[in-house]
């Protein structure tokens, strides 16, 4: 299988702290990976860079024959609004605008805006009749659900969720987590940073992150059944 | 997308823009007003110096032969000669004209200058005298005359008092009609028909001078008294300079008055837009961030909010402008007795200029440019 995301000898420092040190390795297309570890441990930080929100201080990080490190400011925009579909634990909607907005943003900042198409997007996550709401007129759950709609109208290479389970309840925890179940089974990739290792069995493989070092690289155990 | 996305940030920061808007109202709604009235006071202006009086005066040439042998009136001319070229002048531009004939009569024994006239036309070219009494509506009225009021202390007159005059060996009786308080020369006065005067110092067909009044700004007089000395050769035409310099340069004080107070009122509302939208720089750096992150280039990002101010800007400043005509026509009504107009010219020029300010206003919005998002999205 194509090797999707090769990061080598990553590091980042934020003054004298080093958030990542010396990282290294590899994710094949239509993996699904958790990244597990402490807080502070540089699993955010990680996801930042893959993601071209952030840079790096040494070391290399491609994405699809892309390496990150030497993108500029314009090049980064491009790469996230064409290969990257983020799914941030605080779910980050735009507030003034409805959930269908909110997925058509995605759409204008990657080329031009499909209304059926994002009306689909929501329909897909369950959300075919709340398309009109404001974000907070939506549960956290919904909110998540439009943010997962948003992640993936643009058909992104590469998913990166950051806890995207972390503020939601058991039974909405359960319907996201499902819909990346569903994605993964489509095909897609995702590298998802969580703490619970019940979360973290449900991947291909989980990365391991200690003091901003990769501790351990696994295959994940037998995956539980979700309800 | 783009104005969708324009209509809801207006939409929902519509409560923290709200500063902003009032203060694009209010600045266009002045700015307006005033430019309105920049245009308008020309007009008005005009209008109201022509109430000062006549602004042209044509009277005998210097070297005008002598045609009365007595001392106390001054060189004449024919009227007709004058007054039928008068006539023919377009009698749109003409408000007011009239011609005097100037003696120097004896009442009670006492010598007054007597000024022979069309009393008709004396409330028109004299627009600012104080009068007690009634004004002549006629100028075939021999039998009523108008006094200055010193004139009228010293001989003891009240309107419907009986006045006579003498003239060597001629007199005359009116009945006073009205005292005139005109604070100048006028006071010193006695106001009678023309014909009346012409009988009483045996002058039939002659006059001093003839004063006119032009409807015009202070070149169109000029130019009307140039036309008038081409027309009457014989006589001596000028425009009055005093009234003409001095509306000349009250309209340049004016306009400059109206000009610096519109460039306050520009940097004012663009302070208060600076303000607010530097409040609201903060308030959308989370926004921007997660734009960024989603792939938003700063360039795409920062066209929305300019967009919106420029919105804001314009829906503002139109009904600014509106409220500004509204404005003006109030103002002269107030100032000048009569509306003035709103201007269509002005409408653009007020949503233009507060698109601009706006647009200035909205400097801070640069502020965007340097989110980063990563910083952003862990809530930093």
């Amino acid at each position: 299988m194509a090797t999707l995301v090769h990061v080598e000898n990553l590091r980042k420092e934020f003054g004298n702290v080093r958030a990542l040190d010396g990282v290294s390795f590899r994710v094949n297309a239509g993996e699904w990976i958790a990244i597990m570890g402490p807080s502070g441990s540089g699993k955010t930080t990680l996801i930042n860079i893959l993601g071209g929100l952030d840079t790096t201080t040494t070391g290399q990080a491609i994405v699809d024959g892309t390496d990150v490190v030497r993108l500029d400011e314009a090049g980064l925009t491009r790469f996230r609004a064409e290969k990257i579909g983020f799914i941030f634990q605080q779910f980050h909607l735009v507030p003034y605008l409805t959930a269908l907005e909110n997925v058509m943003l995605a759409q204008y900042f990657h080329s031009t805006t499909d209304e059926k198409e994002a009306q689909q997007s929501l329909e897909r996550v369950g959300l075919g009749d709340r398309i009109e709401h404001l974000p907070s007129q939506l549960s956290g759950g919904e909110q998540q659900r439009v943010a997962v709609a948003r992640a993936l109208i643009n058909h992104p290479k590469l998913i990166l969720a950051d806890e995207p389970t972390g503020n939601l309840d058991e039974a909405n925890e359960e319907i996201v987590l499902s819909l990346l179940r569903e994605l993964h089974g489509e095909g897609h990739t995702i590298l998802m940073v969580t703490h619970a290792a019940t979360i973290g069995r449900l991947a291909d493989r989980r990365i391991e992150f200690a003091h901003g070092r990769l501790v351990q690289a696994a295959a994940a155990p037998l995956k539980p059944e979700l309800a | 997308m783009f104005w969708r996305l324009v209509a809801q940030l207006l939409r929902g920061s519509r409560g923290r823009l709200a500063v902003a808007i009032i203060a694009i109202v209010s600045g266009a709604a002045v700015i307006s007003a005033l430019l309105n009235l920049d245009l308008g006071v020309q007009n008005k202006l005009t209008q109201e110096f022509r109430t000062l009086g006549a602004n042209i005066v044509i009277s005998p040439a210097g070297d005008a032969p002598a045609q009365s042998s007595s001392p106390d009136v001054p060189t004449l001319m024919p009227a007709d000669d004058v007054l039928q070229t008068l006539r023919q002048l377009p009698p749109a531009q003409v408000t007011a004209a009239a011609p005097y004939l100037y003696i120097v009569a004896r009442s009670q024994n006492i010598p007054v200058v007597v000024a022979g006239t069309w009393l008709d036309q004396a409330q028109k070219l004299d627009a600012t005298w104080k009068l007690d009494g009634n004004w002549v509506a006629s100028r075939e009225d021999d039998s009523h005359c108008l006094v200055g009021h010193n004139v009228a202390r010293r001989l003891h007159l009240a309107p419907g008092n009986a006045l006579e005059l003498h003239y060597l060996d001629r007199g005359v009786q009116c009945s006073v009609a009205g005292i005139v308080d005109a604070g100048d020369s006028e006071d010193n006065q006695i106001f009678a028909s023309l014909r009346a005067v012409q009988s009483l110092a045996n002058l039939p067909g002659q006059i001093s001078l003839a004063q006119v009044s032009v409807a015009g700004t202070a070149p169109v007089v000029a130019g009307y008294a140039t036309h008038l000395a081409t027309v009457l050769p014989q006589f001596q035409v000028r425009p009055i300079r005093q009234v003409a310099e001095a509306e000349g340069a009250l309209l340049g004080r004016i306009r400059l008055l109206i000009i610096s107070m519109v460039l306050l009122i520009l940097i004012l509302t663009a302070l208060c837009v600076l303000a607010t939208m530097a409040a609201l720089a903060m308030e959308r750096r989370k926004d921007v961030g997660l734009m960024k992150s989603l792939g938003g280039s700063i360039s795409r990002i920062v066209g929305i909010f300019l967009a919106e101010v420029g919105v804001l800007g314009a829906a503002g400043g139109l009904l600014g402008a509106v409220l500004g005509a509204g404005l003006s026509y109030w103002m002269g009504l107030r100032v000048f007795g009569t509306a003035i107009a709103p201007r269509w010219e002005v409408l653009p020029a007020t949503v233009a200029l507060m698109v601009v300010v706006a647009l200035t206003g909205a400097l801070p919005l640069r502020m965007l440019g340097n989110v980063k998002p990563a910083q952003i999205l862990r809530g930093e």
